[in-house]
């Protein structure tokens, strides 16, 4: 994959190849990323499989007599062994099929795809609303260092990274939609179909809850980087040569600073994909989270297998751009070590 | 404050007694026009037109539409609206005909006739016929795949049903059957579906008809135009959203987002009201049983069953779980069937009795492990509550928390010491679902030649007097050598919005008006 040049070529060659450090970085992890979710693909179904009972007693709950579970078991395929049914699984997916659902019959690519564009839009919305408030304040703290602002903005991220993602939730729902006043939806329930911008008000909560938790981590992170930056000696050559205090902030310090933000901003999507579970739950928000932890209540394998997969994957992609990033923010790591 | 909810229920017993025994075959003032009594009026003549907005809790991605298969809460509150049982059940929980006119049984049991109202239509216009009825009974009963509904009316010899004429059908019996017109009142075990019924596509003869089903997320239906029952409904459009849990639910409703949310804790109670919306108690005839097998020791040892059944200080326990609400247990199941035995005195937490009754069995410092899940209503902290009750008896109940779908894996029916849910069934009925050796959830294990007996005579006893007393025969063996400890039968608490009108408190079990929406009205 890499410049394969002949042997009898190397005395000519000036230099050694090292053309795309950041492609073949590329190109080197996603194929790590392949053989993860490979694993990932074995563990879950292994998983799936130690659980007692299955979507067939699921199901069937109180009602499952023998006659009734055998027939059940039957029809969803379940008397398979195991082994045939993780081959019938993965090759499918080398066909492009998703796989269908056992307990409702319908292709999972129908049953989640809505679910996906609406955790999506959850993810995004919050992950980039609280990476700017985040950056900002940041900023803003570190130019103030030690100021009344900067203090407070301190304790209350430190006070709010304490604070569990459902009670910040509990807290929003009591204050703004349930209880003191009926300004939003206390939940987010929008009918099959639609888009969850079809009505904002209904994202107004979750997106906050969302945006409340991860802005501690981003603030601190980028108020740290910007104070090591504004110590610096660039920093202080581009104030004493006049430049204003904008300008050295904005284009002097933030570039160096963003670089160690970059990898919490890429931990901050990584904690949304897991942690929008629990929002989703509290607004009964139908998004992935949600779908997952239904299909693991039904023991729907399939389901299971796909959500979890794709938020494995979501993982994998999310690691390695949250690097090339990073690697493309600092020249001096995207060289060799000697 | 004890005596007067005993009092309470005694007075609400005689009542259902009273209407038990009007005679129930006779068709006479049992048709479902009689069910017609809110007891809220809000201000005026019910008001047509509106769409009800309902919170469900129990659904899942394996919701479903046919009434044969519903499980949950969220199944029962869809089918419920979109079919139509052979006979229902009364707020006070007695038999009612719904789609039926007459059912008659022959001198013996063995055979009775069935005849239907006429002029109902199913939603695609077929009229309601005896193939129907036919039909539905043969896939209901179908060995191949049984339906929910089959192992409480096995008995019926589905394929040997013969139509008389369009709207009357004879349903001959394998073995007597002298209640039959109780299991079918049971909720969607008669609900019929139409000659070559398409799950996907269902049409049946309820008050409102499907418009859109998305399993695990939410549903809605449209108001059936031709529906029998002339100017019902009065919502124009139902939309059953399916929740995850209370909390939303309970949000949903403070925030005006819904109308009707069903199955409450009792510790919400306080917040709902405080808001200006409204809660619905109903007495209702479900049980959250605690299950022991006879046929393993320690539980074994009639003794030792005694003891655990008299170390529960059953006041405490609905006071804990449900502020007090619901009804006493005394071990015996049916409590609002008519031949329940309400003179069997009331079972008291008495530890010294429990002592000597374990030391007399060997069994003193008994260990025993409780295997629990939030299967029913609060049944995770009634096994709590048990377990720190018996510890004054010196037993060690060691309780153990597992998943729901845990609970009803392989092991489900093969407990020794746990718990499991029922809706309202009558005695009879529920006897032979629950404890006989036949019974297909005998969780108990209970094998007992001389209750077997008297349930071979009493199921083929047709003079109801006879039955009753045979029937309470029974109930002394339940309350002296049982398996069941019953200690309570939970209420049903429901909330709703001020504007919702019609709903009445129901003992069946089910919450909202067992989730027939066809009477309320939003104003």
């Amino acid at each position: 994959m890499t410049d394969m040049t002949a042997p009898g070529k190397i005395a000519a060659a000036p230099a050694p190849p090292r053309a795309h450090p950041l492609r073949d970085t590329l190109i080197k992890r996603l194929g790590f990323g392949v053989i993860t979710l490979f694993c990932v693909s074995i563990l879950v179904f292994a998983a799936t499989q130690l659980l007692p009972g299955n979507a067939a007693s699921a199901a069937l709950q109180n009602t499952a007599t023998p006659a009734r579970l055998h027939a059940l078991e039957v029809q969803m395929g379940l008397n398979r062994p195991a082994v045939s049914q993780y081959w019938s699984w993965l090759t499918g997916l080398f066909q492009g099929r998703l796989g269908t659902s056992i307990v409702s019959s319908t292709p999972v690519s129908t049953l989640v795809g809505g679910r996906i564009v609406n955790t999506a839009v959850l993810v995004l919305l919050a992950g980039f609303i609280g990476t700017v408030i985040g950056v900002a304040l940041g900023m803003l703290a570190a130019a103030r260092r030690d100021s009344v602002l900067d203090h407070v903005l301190s304790v209350t991220a430190l006070a709010v990274t304490a604070l569990p993602e459902f009670v910040v939730a509990m807290a929003l729902v009591i204050f703004f939609a349930a209880v003191i006043w009926h300004l939003f939806p206390a939940v987010s329930v929008f009918p099959p179909g639609a888009a969850p911008w079809s009505d904002p008000t209904l994202l107004v909560l979750p997106v906050a809850t969302l945006v409340i938790v991860i802005v501690p981590y981003t603030f601190r992170m980028m108020r740290a980087a910007m104070i090591d930056a504004l110590e610096s000696d660039y920093v202080e050559m581009a104030t004493l040569k006049g430049l204003s205090r904008r300008r050295v902030l904005i284009f002097h310090a933030l570039p160096n600073a963003i670089a160690p933000t970059i990898q919490v901003v890429g931990l901050n999507f990584l904690y949304l994909a897991g942690g929008v579970v629990v929002v989703e739950y509290v607004f009964n928000y139908p998004g992935l989270g949600q779908g997952l932890v239904n299909a693991v209540a039904d023991r729907d394998i399939p389901v299971i297998q796909f959500v979890v997969l794709l938020l494995a994957a979501f993982y994998v992609l999310v690691n390695i751009a949250t690097d090339m990033v990073s690697l493309a923010a600092s020249p001096r790591r995207r060289l060799p070590r000697s | 404050m004890d005596l007067s909810r005993r009092d309470f229920v005694k007075s609400a017993v005689t009542g259902s007694l009273a209407i038990g025994s009007a005679s129930l075959l006779s068709a006479c003032g049992l048709n479902a026009a009689a069910l017609t009594t809110p007891v809220r009026h809000a201000s005026g003549p019910p008001k047509r037109g509106g769409a009800l907005r309902a919170a469900i809790t129990g659904g899942s991605s394996a919701d479903t539409l046919d009434p044969l298969s519903a499980v949950s809460n969220a199944d029962f509150a869809r089918v419920n609206n979109l079919f139509e049982p052979l006979l229902g059940l009364t707020p006070k929980a007695q038999p009612v005909f719904v789609l039926a006119d007459e059912l008659t049984p022959n001198a013996t049991a063995t055979e009775w006739v069935l005849r239907l109202k006429p002029g109902i239509t199913f939603h695609n216009g077929k009229a309601l016929t005896a193939d129907d009825v036919i039909y539905t009974f043969r896939t209901v009963l179908n060995p191949k795949a049984p339906a929910a509904a089959a192992a409480g009316l096995a008995s019926i010899d589905a394929p040997a049903m013969t139509k008389l004429d369009p709207l009357t059908v004879r349903i001959p019996c394998k073995t007597p059957f002298a209640t039959l017109h109780q299991a079918l009142a049971i909720p969607t075990y008669s609900d019929v579906i139409p000659v070559g019924f398409n799950p996907k596509a269902p049409v049946g003869t309820g008050p409102f008809k499907l418009q859109s089903f998305t399993p695990g997320v939410q549903s809605t239906f449209v108001r059936y135009e031709n529906y029998w029952q002339t100017g019902l409904p009065y919502l124009d459009k139902v939309v059953i959203t399916d929740y995850s849990d209370q909390t939303s639910q309970v949000n949903a409703l403070l925030s005006g987002q819904v109308d009707v949310v069903n199955l409450l804790s009792a510790d919400v109670i306080a917040v709902v009201e405080s808001q200006g919306k409204n809660i619905l108690i109903s007495d209702g005839g479900g049980w959250n049983p605690f299950t022991m097998r006879v046929d393993v020791p320690p539980l074994n040892d009639r003794r030792v069953r005694q003891a655990l059944r008299l170390v529960v200080d059953r006041p405490q326990m609905l006071e804990i779980l449900f502020s007090g609400h619901g009804t006493l247990g005394n071990d015996v199941f049916g409590i609002w069937a008519p031949d329940y035995d309400h003179s069997l005195p009331q079972r008291h937490q008495d530890i010294e009795q429990a002592k000597s009754l374990l030391r007399a069995a060997g069994a003193e410092g008994l260990n025993i492990q409780l295997v629990t899940s939030d299967i029913g209503q609060a049944t995770v902290q009634a096994a709590e509550v048990l377990a720190q009750q018996a510890s004054a008896a010196g037993i060690n109940v060691q309780v153990n928390q597992i998943t729901v779908t845990d609970f009803f894996g392989p092991s489900y029916l093969k407990w020794v010491f746990a718990q499991d849910y029922w809706y309202y069934n009558f005695y009879l009925p529920q006897v032979s679902l629950a404890t006989l050796p036949a019974s297909p959830f005998n969780e108990c294990h209970f094998h007992d030649p001389a209750y077997i007996k008297l349930y071979s005579e009493a199921i083929a006893t047709i003079d109801t007097a006879k039955r009753q007393q045979l029937a309470h025969e029974m109930q002394l063996i339940d309350y002296t050598d049982g398996g069941y400890i019953i200690p309570f039968f939970p209420p049903v608490i429901d909330g709703y919005g001020a504007n919702v009108n019609g709903l009445v408190p129901s003992k069946g079990g089910l919450s909202l008006n067992a989730y027939d929406f066809k009477q309320l009205w939003l104003s």
